[in-house]
């Protein structure tokens, strides 16, 4: 199990998984479309992954796998892995995927969020390197929040390279106090 | 939907810039407990329910049973939310700390909460009390200086009253230029109160 306080994590199983419930429950308001304070069995309800977990590890739901991870998106990415928008899909596609896989029975998703995340992350890596902040803020609206960390990453290794190579003061202002410097006058 | 709260106030983290703090947000924490206290109440009403039936609470698997399973899984939910909020933060602050010492700015501070500001302070006393006994400072820089003086620029008026290690005081108005032992002006310059100078 990853990091308790990571809060990559904690929003990755906060997406939802629609599921089908097996037995019924009562006293919960999760289902919208029920009249009582209820979820009657066989009743279609989307569920926060969290809580789908738990209650398919207990046989009470059934899971379907989540809409970003269909057909088509497939497709999509096999045709041309770089162009396709996954951040407005899900913004943890590879955590969200890596979770819910063993769940499903999906024997190919492995294989395709591997050979997904390598056709992306070459773009991913020379964009970083090379672009200049517009035509970089373009790509940025398509990645997953894994995608911009190593996108971030791989610009503030080339700052930092720079500023070896240029010498720079040591010693800084911390940087948590913000930006902006504080007017004094 | 349930545990929607608590994931918004970690998505605040989340979306907030790396390593920079927002203003603690008491309200929506406040409402998530209060969701938990719901959970709770909701929980015990049901156990409660199958005890009244007869039933053994730990082998009876109706469906009072998994409604309460599901507040129990919201509330394990929401704690961890919770605490994921309240870590991370401290986890900032200790890194300020260490950067800035145990002088928190203001412009901080008013981001704070109450019991944040408590563990400001008594986290920054055991640091004294460890550092004491080791007879160690372990704020300074972590990169050996080439030079032990250092010369800096002024940018905020800082007055004539800060005594440097040397017991000797120094009249530190704005843009005026010092040489500075490097000891003495660290801090200074982590706060964003001089900038170091390059030859």
């Amino acid at each position: 199990m990853a990091n308790y306080y990571d809060i990559d994590d904690i929003l990755a199983e906060e997406e939802l998984v629609s599921v089908v419930f097996q037995k019924g429950a009562n006293g919960v308001g999760i289902d919208p479309s029920a009249e009582a304070y209820s979820v009657e069995p066989g009743s279609k309800v989307k569920l926060p992954f969290w809580l789908a977990y738990e209650l398919h590890a207990r046989q009470v739901v059934t899971m379907k796998l989540p809409a970003c991870f269909n057909q088509q998106t497939r497709l999509e990415l096999g045709a041309d892995g770089k162009a396709v928008d996954l951040r407005s899909r899900c913004l943890y596609f590879y955590e969200f995927g890596c979770k819910i896989a063993p769940l499903v029975g999906d024997r190919d998703m492995g294989s395709f969020l591997l050979s997904a995340f390598r056709n992306r992350y070459q773009e991913v890596l020379a964009k970083a390197h090379s672009a200049a902040y517009t035509a970089a803020s373009k790509l940025l609206t398509l990645l997953t929040k894994e995608e911009i960390n190593l996108y971030e990453a791989a610009q503030s290794s080339m700052a930092a390279f720079k500023k070896w190579r240029m010498g720079g003061p040591r010693l800084q202002r911390a940087s948590v106090l913000g930006r902006k410097r504080k007017s004094t006058d | 939907m349930y545990g929607k709260k608590a994931s918004e106030l970690v998505k605040e983290i989340a979306s907030s810039e790396k390593g920079q703090l927002t203003p603690f947000s008491s309200d929506l924490f406040d409402e998530v407990i209060e969701e938990c206290k719901q959970h709770y109440h909701e929980l015990e009403c049901l156990i409660r329910r199958m005890e009244d039936q007869g039933l053994n609470v730990e082998t009876a698997k109706n469906e009072d049973h998994y409604g309460a399973l599901i507040h129990h899984l919201s509330l394990v939910r929401n704690k961890r939310c919770l605490m994921a909020y309240l870590y991370n933060r401290a986890e900032i602050l200790r890194t300020l700390m260490w950067k800035v010492g145990s002088v928190i700015p203001e412009e901080i501070k008013e981001k704070l909460s109450y019991s944040e500001k408590e563990y400001i302070t008594k986290h920054s006393s055991s640091l004294k009390k460890y550092m004491s006994s080791v007879e160690l400072d372990l704020e300074v820089d972590m990169v050996p200086p080439k030079d032990p003086y250092i010369k800096v620029r002024v940018l905020d008026d800082l007055g004539g009253d800060i005594l440097l290690s040397d017991d000797k005081k120094a009249n530190f108005t704005r843009h005026s230029m010092h040489f500075l032992k490097r000891t003495d002006a660290e801090q200074l310059i982590s706060q964003g109160k001089m900038e170091e100078l390059k030859d």
